[in-house]
């Protein structure tokens, strides 16, 4: 029972069932079962990884990992959009303090600026223009609950597996896994001038990357400024947009759209 | 196993749950949003991964990728949003099922769990007080007349 390849598929059913028991199935029943599955799962995988050494490091990453999974299964299930935008939220938070648990301090602050701060901020704001009311009836059924768990678990599990079997063998001889040491990490990775090695890199060596992608914004700002603005009465230009195949022209509107 | 590989095999593990969550969101849900919040959690799965092989190379590229992923998902979040957008326009609501017309011509349309009753629908239930006390006594000049409209 103690053998890591059954404790890992135990994971993984459990992993599977508890998923699609707390995905939205048009009723409340199975939820709180699939809570106390997946629960298991989760602490059945946390004592399979292998340990850093350092009790200290343990468990600040063990308490990272741990929030950054439970809100995002949570941003998955939950019913109400806008609570599955505040558990994204705390997903990403919990992805910030595992940057900065590797020592990418920029990119820590930077996914809480851009994406917490700006990315989020718009999909609430879209959320509470086109769905005020919270919680509405399509959120509560899902489409395929149970084939899409085992296939996101299956995935998981076979990563995960590939992962162990990787790192647990010594490797071919003539290349071996080497990590950097502890002096290559403090004069490079780790460094005390972190950000001002990050900005030498970034525009130094990814110059042209930084300019396509300021670039890029531009176009994408403006892009969706006429996307929205071409769907308004009166704006149409002449030609331009085809004919519109909206079900709302082509089909009576129905509730669940029946096999034909 | 040394405390580096540790650490690269936990980062890739939590970066390909993240990914596997993120894919379960959206293969299954059937809001926009909530689809496309789901697509961000993969990316930020692959984040994850990558930070975690800079740290384990001492290399910057890992890093530099991650930053460029983030300002190409904020593109991609706003033009997202605005087909988001011009979509509720056109059918009022954020259900991805109501554009089944645009599925492959030989697909059937599907929907397999019938959307459970609204409870909008339904008239609301006002509580009924029993009556008490006297009803007081009005004068007609109050009734009558409105100092301010």
């Amino acid at each position: 029972m103690t053998d890591p390849h059954r404790i890992l598929l135990l994971t993984t059913l459990l992993g599977a069932l508890g998923m699609w028991l707390m995905l939205p199935r048009g009723t409340a029943r199975g939820r709180g079962t699939g809570i106390v599955l997946a629960t298991i799962a989760l602490g059945l995988g946390a004592s399979q990884v292998p340990r850093l050494g350092v009790w200290l490091d343990d468990s600040v990453f063990l308490v990272l990992a741990a929030a950054t999974v439970v809100s995002a299964a949570a941003a998955v299930t939950f019913r109400n959009p806008l609570y599955c935008a505040i558990w994204f939220g705390q997903t990403l938070l919990g992805t910030a303090g595992l940057f900065l648990f590797t020592g990418a301090q920029f990119l820590a602050v930077a996914t809480i600026v851009v994406y917490a701060g700006a990315i989020l901020v718009t999909f609430l704001f879209v959320l509470m223009l086109a769905q005020p009311e919270g919680k509405s009836v399509y959120d509560r059924v899902s489409w395929e609950a149970l084939i899409s768990a085992v296939t996101g678990i299956v995935i998981v599990g076979i990563l995960s597996m590939t992962i162990g079997r990787v790192f647990a063998s010594p490797g071919p001889p003539g290349e071996p896994l080497a990590a950097a040491t502890a002096d290559e990490l403090a004069s490079g990775v780790l460094t005390a001038a972190h950000v001002a090695r990050l900005g030498g890199e970034l525009f130094g060596r990814h110059l042209i990357a930084v300019e396509v992608t300021g670039t890029l914004l531009l176009v994408a700002l403006v892009g969706a400024a006429v996307i929205v603005a071409q769907g308004r009465e009166g704006f149409r230009v002449q030609g331009s947009v085809p004919e519109a195949d909206s079900p709302s022209n082509s089909e009576p509107r129905t509730l669940n759209p029946e096999p034909s | 196993m040394p405390y580096e590989v540790a650490l690269l095999n936990n980062y890739l593990i939590v970066g390909a749950l993240l990914f596997g969550i993120g894919m379960i969101g959206f293969l299954s849900r059937r809001n926009m949003i909530v689809m496309f919040l789901s697509a961000e959690m993969m990316l930020q799965g692959v984040s994850l991964s990558l930070v975690a092989w800079s740290r384990f190379h001492n290399h910057f590229g890992g890093q530099m990728l991650v930053l460029f992923i983030i300002a190409v998902a904020a593109c991609e979040a706003a033009i997202a949003l605005a087909l988001v957008t011009t979509l509720f326009r056109r059918s009022g609501r954020l259900d991805i099922a109501d554009w089944h017309a645009l599925r492959e011509a030989n697909q059937p349309p599907f929907c397999d769990e019938p959307l459970p009753e609204d409870p909008s629908d339904r008239p609301p239930q006002w509580p009924r007080l029993a009556p008490a006390g006297v009803q007081p006594e009005i004068p007609r000049e109050k009734t009558d007349y409105r100092p301010k409209v």
